[in-house]
């Protein structure tokens, strides 16, 4: 598999001449396209940092992000929130709907912004009988399959606050994919759910990455939810300082595995579950 | 510590509300400018009708709905900000504070807050009271120093009406929070985001009830008939006004859920539900800052309709310096001379007659042929209806009795006084002299009148129609006069006298008491004018004034330098408090909008920040922001100029056909729309930068 999203040595440091934090120092790791990554690590650790780097919402001190032959550190603001609009989707442990709108609502505003309406499945708007729709129907039928894929139909009409979280979670998911985003990234996504509806979300996310192929990096310190990962990031004071892949591994393997590494962070992530 | 967190609190909320207290600034700075006519006592010295300062009473008036509307603003803003906080006061009940303590806290601050308002705003009074006199003295001709200081009744004036709406606003707020508990403090945030949307369908048929009750409005109004019908459209108006914003919201909502394809287009999904949402939350609101609107601009464009009219035709309704009618026609004018005299005035005096044939076919034909009388006295098949006419001839005191006429000499001696080209008569020839406004309409009057020659056996042709200012409010007779070769006035009777005065020197205002106390009592008119009027049953006087309604002045003695400022101060006390009225209710209705928007800044932030997110970029959100402020600003705006349009164009219509003012009918409208437009613009802008600074403080909060 060719390299799909290249991190080279990134640094992002805060603060002034006088005293300065290195929030994320000397990273460098590579994604693969359908790879499902977890980033995992204690609070301050710059976590978050290097998501909102990779989601183009923060910049960069030093280094380059290379998204096929794109490097996001070279484009002017505009062309980020293109770039952002064309290949990225955020799924954030608060949901970030928009409570003006429907389930459903949410999900077309996301579509609506583009300029074209991009294809999510084999039966899609863009494959053969899909070109001949126009924007309108398009748009519908992405949205009703969507909606369909995460399980979430009956609902579609509902206002934000009259579902549960778990429901808004995946609807977030949806807004998120209905794109065909090059890369989803995930803050916490469980961190507002209970245990039973995180499971269902992880599950989903799985489901995602092998059905339609889906790109993930999530952010998470709950070992729980990133033994659900392909692959996982330790980071510690801005740096990597390991990294788990989980192969063949049964994900209760995996997990243990999760927590002994944990472990010799010196119990710093002590409320795994 | 109480008073601490008083002072903290109202510290925050000026920052939060500063468009808020700049209004109350502003507000009472108008109140302290207006408020201190009242205590003008040059002015109301000057210009004082039977006692009572015409000013006084007109400010007092507007004073009174002002009082009632800021004290809305006041509660409305109280009441909003205790919305906005009320998670805040449910922290203080938690933490153990007593109910009484909270309230007394918040009452506390708001007062505070209006204080601050109140000195600032007393302070930018004096200069505005400055200025206000300044227009008002320049108005009426009177020379104004300017005298900066701070009068005490006004300021005592001010401090009790803003007070007034303090305590109005207060009391029904103390009451609501003396109701609240701490779950409903808590919750009170949550409940409010929730959109509730029921029976969408139903409502959604309002919007176009709506519309057509608004076409039916301009359809009709102006054919209204009696009370009973202006009544039950006025309550037609106020639930339209009300009501079209729950169709609207509804209307929207369901195109929405319907999934026009409208909303598939760039961000119009997103501004028609944030929009829809704003509207259904705020439809009272939205319908009140309506009719605030139409009302200011209904009082602007009246304003401007009497400022044009003393601009314009004030001065023409004066053209002599000095003007004396006698209704004895040999009247020498002996006394009034003696006192112009005594004066040094340099003045030139011409005693003239006004003749009578005894024939009433001028009046008729004005009767049946001006739009002023529509078809009031004509017979169904189009003939006059002379028993009326004569009816309306001898009991009202509009036109005279029988047609006027003047002799040429005469009048062109006095078309030289005035400034005029003399003009000449050919032996078989008359004119028309007629008020400006009624040139137009009276253009075909020659063809219809039968006037005689001296001898009385051939009929003159009308030389021709002209409408310059000439005095016709019942001196160069009422409307018009016909003017004829002196030969003809022979066959002719006097009717009454005209003594016209010009002067080289300003003529001293108190000349005009002096000559009306001259004035001979009715028991003192000579028969010949007397018997005219056998049957005449009203009036003082026995001059009449012409058609001009709305604005007219008639009277036997016209000094020009004291009638017109008198006159000015007059008009000026009805178009002052409608600008007064007009400019705080604007105020009002734009810091509602305005403080709205700025204060959900937190709400539409985390909005915004979803959309730049989902890949807006700067430059489309600051577009997105200006759109949904500009829909917000323009929604009750437009809405109030169609409702108050039509009022207006048929007011206008109705003020330039009885004034002639020369300017088209819609001028006010537009000219209203300009000014308030110029308010409305610099709200916007502070909405529109506030907002921008909210939402991009920091751009994201990822």
């Amino acid at each position: 598999m060719r390299d799909y999203i290249q991190i080279c040595d990134i640094e992002k440091y805060y603060g002034n001449a006088s005293n300065v934090t290195k929030a994320v120092d000397r990273v460098s790791f590579r994604v693969e396209k359908g790879e499902f990554v977890g980033v995992m690590g204690p609070s301050g650790s710059g976590k978050t940092t290097l998501l909102n780097m990779l989601a183009t919402i923060d910049r960069v001190t030093s280094g380059h992000i290379y998204y096929e032959n794109t490097d996001i550190t070279e484009l002017s603001e505009s062309a980020l929130s293109d770039f952002r609009k064309n290949n990225l989707g955020f799924v954030f442990q608060d949901y970030n709907l928009l409570d003006t709108l429907t389930i459903e609502e949410n999900i077309i505003l996301a579509l609506t912004l583009q300029d074209e309406v991009r294809d999510i499945g084999p039966d899609s708007p863009s494959g053969p009988a899909g070109r001949r729709l126009g924007r309108k129907q398009k748009i519908t039928r992405s949205c009703d399959e969507i909606l369909r894929l995460l399980g979430i139909e009956d609902i579609r009409g509902k206002f934000p606050y009259q579902v549960s979280g778990g429901q808004k979670q995946r609807c977030a998911c949806a807004r998120a994919l209905v794109n065909r985003p090059k890369l989803l990234l995930a803050d916490e996504p469980t961190g507002a759910l209970d245990s039973r509806a995180a499971q269902t979300l992880l599950e989903t996310f799985t489901h995602l990455n092998r059905a339609m192929e889906a790109t993930i990096l999530m952010v998470t310190h709950d070992a729980f939810s990133a033994s659900y990962c392909g692959r996982i990031l330790f980071l510690k004071d801005g740096k990597i300082f390991h990294e788990l892949i989980r192969g063949e591994k049964s994900r209760k393997a995996f997990l243990q595995e999760i927590l002994d590494v944990l472990s010799l962070t010196g119990g710093e992530l002590s409320d795994v579950e | 510590m109480l008073n601490k967190l008083a002072f903290r609190n109202m510290k925050r909320s000026a920052r939060d509300y500063l468009v808020y207290i700049l209004t109350m600034t502003l507000v009472t700075a108008l109140m302290y400018a207006f408020n201190s006519l009242f205590f003008q006592n040059e002015l109301a010295a000057c210009f004082s009708l039977g006692g009572a300062d015409i000013m006084a009473v007109m400010i007092g008036l507007a004073t009174f709905f002002i009082v009632l509307i800021v004290a809305w603003l006041i509660g409305y803003m109280v009441r909003f900000m205790l919305e906005k906080r009320s998670t805040e006061f449910g922290v203080y009940l938690l933490l153990g504070m007593k109910k009484k303590t909270v309230s007394r806290l918040y009452i506390r601050e708001n007062i505070l807050l209006g204080c601050i308002a109140f000195l600032l705003g007393c302070v930018l009074g004096v200069l505005l009271q400055q200025i206000l006199l300044t227009i008002l003295f320049s108005m009426v001709r009177m020379e104004y120093r300017l005298h900066i200081s701070a009068d005490r009744r006004t300021v005592l004036m001010t401090a009790l009406c803003y007070a007034g709406c303090y305590v109005l606003a207060l009391f029904r707020c103390r009451r609501r929070l003396g109701k609240m508990n701490i779950q409903a403090l808590m919750n009170a945030r949550r409940q409010n985001e929730e959109i509730r949307e029921k029976h969408e369908g139903l409502k959604r048929m309002i919007l176009p009830l709506s519309v057509f009750f608004i076409l039916l409005f301009w359809a009709i109004f102006g054919k209204l008939q009696n009370a009973l019908q202006i009544l039950l459209f006025l309550l037609g108006l106020v639930l339209t006004i009300y009501l079209f914003y729950t169709g609207l919201s509804a209307w929207i909502i369901c195109y929405v859920r319907k999934k026009g394809s409208g909303i598939y287009q760039g961000q119009n999904l997103f501004l028609l539900r944030q929009f829809a949402s704003k509207v259904r939350t705020m439809q009272f609101t939205m319908g009140t800052l309506t009719s605030l609107f139409t009302l200011a601009l209904m009082g602007a464009s009246i304003a401007l309709m009497f400022s044009v009219f003393e601009n314009t035709v004030l001065d023409d309704k004066f053209p002599f310096d000095i003007q004396i009618f006698s209704p004895d026609p040999e009247d020498d004018f002996a006394d009034e001379r003696a006192l112009i005299d005594a004066l040094e005035l340099a003045p030139q005096y011409y005693t003239y007659q006004i003749y009578t044939d005894r024939e009433i076919q001028v009046n008729t034909w004005l009767l049946t042929h001006l739009k002023d009388w529509g078809t009031k006295y004509r017979n169904m098949d189009g003939t006059p209806d002379l028993p009326e006419i004569e009816k309306m001839l001898s009991h009202e005191i509009i036109y005279y009795p029988f047609d006027t006429y003047m002799g040429i000499s005469d009048y062109n001696h006095l078309r030289i006084m005035l400034g005029y080209a003399e003009i000449p008569l050919f032996r078989g020839e008359y004119l028309v002299q007629i008020k400006p406004r009624l040139c137009g309409e009276a253009q075909d009057i020659g063809k219809d009148l039968r006037i005689a020659d001296a001898s009385g056996q051939r009929l003159l042709t009308c030389a021709g129609v002209v409408g310059d200012p000439f005095s016709q409010d019942g001196h160069n007779g009422a409307d018009y006069i016909l003017v004829v070769p002196d030969a003809v006035l022979e066959r002719m009777t006097p009717f009454y006298a005209e003594l016209a005065v010009s002067t080289e020197k300003a003529v001293p205002p108190e000349l005009q008491n002096s000559l009306d106390a001259l004035q001979e009592s009715d028991e003192d008119l000579p028969f010949s004018y007397m018997q005219y009027y056998i049957e005449t049953e009203d009036s003082g006087t026995r001059q009449c004034i012409g058609s001009d309604n709305i604005v007219s002045y008639a009277g036997a003695c016209l000094v020009r330098d004291s009638l017109i400022p008198m006159l000015k101060y007059i008009l000026g006390s009805i178009t002052l408090p409608l600008f007064y009225m007009g400019l705080v209710f604007v105020c009002t209705a734009m810091t509602v909008l305005a403080v709205q928007q700025l204060s959900d800044s937190a709400k539409y932030k985390f909005r915004y920040d979803v959309l730049a997110k989902l890949g807006l970029g700067r430059a489309q959100i600051r577009g997105l922001i200006l759109k949904q402020i500009a829909a917000y600003y323009l929604c009750p705006a437009l809405l109030a100029m169609i409702i108050s349009g039509k009022m207006i164009l048929f007011v206008s219509n109705a003020f330039v056909a009885a004034t002639g003012v020369p300017v088209a009918a819609s001028r006010f409208f537009l000219e209203s729309i300009a000014l308030f437009f110029g308010i409305y613009l610099v709200y916007f802008i502070v909405t529109y930068v506030g907002f921008k600074r909210n939402i991009e403080e920091k751009p994201f909060s990822g």
